[in-house]
């Protein structure tokens, strides 16, 4: 409350408005979550009142293998779309930042469209086209996650073109030049100077994929066949029933398993990485 | 500041490099599918499973229908206002996030992100057992209304009514708010990436110029973060204007959003050529926006404005 | 995390490549262990591998049905699960996935059989159908039983809070058309059901609406629309429970499944009639074990498996042995079997696809008027 060294103007951060802000908002955006963790423990078959308190739905979360299985794909192919993403954005962005060329437009536009294409047409989309090319369906795990992957990072690189993209409006284009006069070829200027000054923009990319992956449902249903099911497909079938404490515990623990694997990723990194912006 | 284009002709190689995998792949996984169902807007159910291609254009016709027509502008007016709110909520909680302390920064922006990884559905059923008649945040309102009660019989004042839950849920204000609650990090994200770069000595000389906070906020800061700005609206609008799930969990009985009507062709009227027609509208509409829109940027650009 | 280390340059680089790697050891690991069920399945003697793709809906099943087939035929039984039969046709319009059964309502049986999509049963290989009930045997949407099994039935009606209602609501006057209990109804928004629902109200059958009728429910529909707070989607009864709503049209089986949860929940069929629905067991083409599939039917319709299922469940079965072993409170239970009288009143909807879509446009224009 009391800031022991005074307060700097630019150190919004400290201020008590912006912090009050943010807290608030994070109070809304966590509220929900925590209620949902609370009633993970509920002794309710239904879990619309609280009955008391059990670990029993844990139990059964955990031991539901088909649970568990939809979880990993969840998670596998969230993990593979998001690095397949951030590459194509990444490349799409640079293009459209840096050069000029026929049918420019066009090519913006048609990046775009994944974003604005309502998610059932997309789905159904899908559907037919996997269908129609015959796309095998009895790989081995992980390649039968394969349609799946291919549909998601369909949608989630034009997210990371964007992004990237606003970045890259502020690159001072001199920097690059300063260092191909310098003698860096092409390949050298953009990986050390060019990429560096995306980082941000790359992180921000990242996190939205991994998002719109690791939620996603309705594409996700249309593209996925009895033994490629992910989390939300499962979690949606047995919503619609009724909100069981089971789903609530599943959808703790996915969320504990997702922290802990950016902690350790974070840990490899260095956590100051992740903000970088030199 | 990023200086002029550069004609692809003249560096092919590094073209080629960035733009092969970008342009392959949305040429096959992406732009394929749309073609089926494209052609598909073209055509009649024939049989409940089979669709006759005819190049009949009744699909379009229907769509355009004012009945469509009003939805959809239903729909563009609740997706902006959420937008909108996103925006003003969204900008301080990125403006926080870039000026922190550089080792808050990553956990801000994992506390941001972090509600997201839970699943989509689970979480709006939270919110909406938060919401309910009988849920925590109207025995939260109740209990603070009955202490307002309690409070004015201590003055020698007649006491309230009774307390009368608030209808939160099954209207637009539950759905505008379930909208906030899912894009908001889809905003915070690209104003974060936008504002993390700017020169922040532009800030201070403002300051020190003698203007106000807020006027350097309007003048030198909303400026400077335009492109992040613009990217974060487009990334919010538009999967607003086709949110479904939201709309269709906690909207009421006059909540229909355009893209609940999509999604009722695929599914339960199993009229896939309508479907699609409806699909496509909204895709050309969008599509032009944006392709004038980036028209309008690349002539822009390539004067050598900036 | 991880993919922007993997394009970041510098020394870090060799670090981070060494992390992903011990993750993609991991995730394939993990992928094993969850994997295993794509182990060799064993061929069982009528030449199938012992599997079977079940694609039921959620809570359709009993505590132990799966693991006692297992047990007595040595399939592994992997269910998966949807919630809506549209969904389930639009999956499986373009093509089957490899689902072996699957649980349509009956409408979507006429559908599906319309669009030859299903495979004839082999009664052969059914011999338990002798359990089903003789009125289940044979029924309008499914002559002589050629594509499906019954699973369950259900018919519709209101489920009522009976602390909050002045008395007994009756009539589907309550539901449909009067503002008595404004803001405290929820009625469900399936156009289908709706329509056929108003068309008993006025006396009329399910099936055979005409246009004059369509116009007419439409009206009343827009006219009703204020009082009602929510067209649900199957969860009235979590609606009733919560006390979201104090009347609620729903099926018998799920505010039979709230009443124990809360004996303040009542059901009543309407005195107009209502509306009569079935889930089916059947087979799509396309299923890869066929003949697993059909012995899958056959155990479901076991008078012992079909009397755990509907321990768990607690709908009404159209399995008769499966009844009888069940204990008295269920059998003479008004919600889950309505009397026979009511029960007269009652009628299938028939797949009609003239009418469907224009439920279908009508229903669009109310939600949006």
């Amino acid at each position: 409350m009391f800031n022991r060294t005074a307060v700097a103007p630019l150190e919004y951060t400290r201020k008590l408005w912006m912090r009050s802000w943010v807290g608030l908002t994070m109070l809304f955006l966590y509220a929900p979550l925590i209620v949902l963790m609370i009633f993970s423990f509920n002794d309710s078959k239904r879990n619309v009142m609280w009955k008391g308190f059990t670990l029993k739905y844990y139990e059964k979360a955990l031991n539901n293998d088909s649970l568990v299985e939809a979880m990993v794909n969840s998670l596998t192919i969230a993990f593979l779309a998001t690095i397949v993403s951030l590459v194509i954005g990444a490349l799409a962005a640079v293009m459209l930042w840096r050069f000029r060329f026929p049918f420019k437009g066009l090519v913006e536009g048609t990046m775009s469209l994944p974003i604005i294409v309502p998610e059932i047409c997309l789905g159904v989309a899908f559907l037919i086209f996997f269908a129609k090319v015959d796309w095998p369906t009895d790989l081995p795990w992980p390649l039968n996650l394969s349609a799946i992957t291919i549909a998601h990072i369909t949608f989630c690189f034009p997210f990371v073109a964007m992004v990237v993209r606003a970045r890259l409006a502020s690159f001072n284009k001199e920097e690059e030049e300063a260092a191909k006069d310098l003698g860096a070829t092409e390949w050298q200027a953009f990986r050390d100077v060019l990429l560096p000054h995306i980082k941000p923009a790359l992180v921000a990319g990242a996190l939205l994929a991994f998002t719109l992956s690791l939620d996603d449902f309705v594409i996700t249903f249309f593209t996925s066949g009895p033994d490629t099911i992910t989390f939300p497909v499962k979690v949606y079938s047995m919503v619609r029933f009724s909100v069981t404490p089971e789903v609530n515990a599943a959808s703790t623990i996915l969320i504990i398993l997702t922290v802990a694997l950016t902690f350790i990723a974070l840990k490899y990194q260095g956590v100051k990485g992740i903000s970088d912006t030199h | 500041m990023s200086g002029p284009l550069q004609d692809w002709k003249s560096q092919k190689k590094p073209f080629a490099a960035v733009a092969t995998a970008p342009v392959f792949w949305l040429a096959l996984f992406f732009i394929a599918p749309m073609t089926i169902v494209w052609l598909y807007s073209f055509g009649q159910n024939a049989g409940p499973a089979d669709i006759n291609i005819s190049g009949t254009l009744d699909n379009y016709k229907r769509a355009t229908e004012w009945l469509y027509l009003s939805i959809f502008l239903k729909s563009l007016a609740v997706a902006a206002l959420t937008t909108l709110i996103c925006l003003i909520v969204g900008f301080p909680v990125a403006m926080a996030i870039t000026f922190a302390a550089p080792k808050w920064r990553p956990w801000l922006l994992l506390g941001i992100m972090l509600p997201f990884w839970t699943n989509l559905l689970i979480r709006t059923y939270a919110l909406m057992a938060l919401m309910g008649t009988n849920g925590y945040m109207n025995k939260g309102l109740g209990g603070l209304w009955e202490g307002a009660s309690w409070l004015r019989t201590l003055v020698g004042m007649q006491p309230l009514d009774a307390w009368t839950p608030v209808q939160l849920l099954y209207n637009n204000f539950a759905v505008v708010l379930g909208l906030v609650y899912v894009h908001l990090p889809f905003m915070v994200l690209p104003l974060y990436s936008a504002l993390d770069r700017l020169d922040k000595s532009l800030i201070e000389a403002s300051l020190d110029l003698g203007a106000g906070h807020f006027k350097t906020f309007m003048q030198v800061v909303v400026p400077l973060a335009a492109p992040g700005i613009v990217a974060g609206v487009m990334i919010t609008l538009i999967p607003a204007l086709g949110a479904y799930l939201t709309p269709d969990l906690m909207g009421g009985t006059d909540s229909q959003m355009i893209a609940n009507v999509i999604e009722r062709q695929f599914k339960r009227a199993n009229d896939w050529p309508f479907g699609a027609a409806l699909s496509f509208l909204l895709i050309y509409a969008m599509f032009i926006l944006i392709a004038l829109q980036s028209m309008r940027s690349n002539r822009v650009k390539e004067r050598g404005d900036v | 995390m991880d993919f922007k280390t993997f394009l970041n340059a510098g020394s870090n680089r060799r670090a981070m490549l060494k992390g992903m790697g011990v993750a993609a050891v991991g995730f394939s690991l993990t992928g094993a262990l969850a994997g295993c069920g794509e182990k060799e399945a064993a061929k069982l003697a009528n030449g199938e591998e012992a599997k079977l793709n079940f694609y039921n809906w959620d809570t359709y099943i009993g505590e132990t049905t799966l693991e006692d087939y297992k047990d007595s035929s040595g399939v592994d039984v992997n269910m998966t699960l949807f919630a809506s039969n549209d969904e389930l046709f639009a999956k499986l319009r373009a093509g089957n996935q490899g689902y072996d059964v699957i649980v349509p309502s009956n409408d979507f049986v006429e559908r599906m059989a319309a669009a030859d999509m299903l495979v004839p049963l082999d009664k052969s290989q059914i011999p338990n159908f002798k359990n089903v009930a003789p009125d289940y045997q044979d029924v309008p949407y499914d002559p002589a039983r050629r594509y499906s099994m019954p699973y369950t039935w259900l018919a519709l009606g209101i489920g009522y809070r009976k602390s909050k209602v002045k008395s007994v609501p009756d009539s589907w006057k309550v539901l449909l058309d009067s503002d008595e209990y404004k803001g405290r109804i929820a009625v469900l928004s399936e156009a289908g059901d709706m329509f056929r629902l108003y068309g008993k109200y006025m006396g009329k059958s399910v099936n055979g609406l005409t246009d004059a009728d369509l116009k007419m429910i439409e009206a009343m529909m827009i006219k009703q629309k204020p009082n009602i707070k929510s067209f649900h989607e199957d969860n009235g009864q979590d609606l009733l429970l919560k006390g979201e709503v104090d009347i609620v049209l729903e099926y018998n089986g799920d505010i039979a499944q709230a009443m124990v949860e809360d004996p303040d929940i009542g059901f009543v069929i309407p005195k107009e009639g209502s509306q009569l629905n079935s889930d089916n067991l059947c087979i799509p083409k396309g299923a890869p074990h066929p003949k697993n599939a059909h012995a899958f039917i056959n155990y479901l319709l076991d008078a012992e498996a079909g009397k755990k299922i509907t321990e768990t469940i607690l709908y009404p079965t159209p399995n008769d042995a499966a009844k009888a072993l069940m204990p008295d409170d269920y059998k003479n239970n008004q919600v889950i079997f309505p009397p026979a009288d009511v029960l007269a009143k009652c009628e299938y909807a028939k797949f009609d696809p003239e009418l469907q879509p224009k439920y279908e446009k009508a229903f669009t224009r109310v939600r949006a008027a």
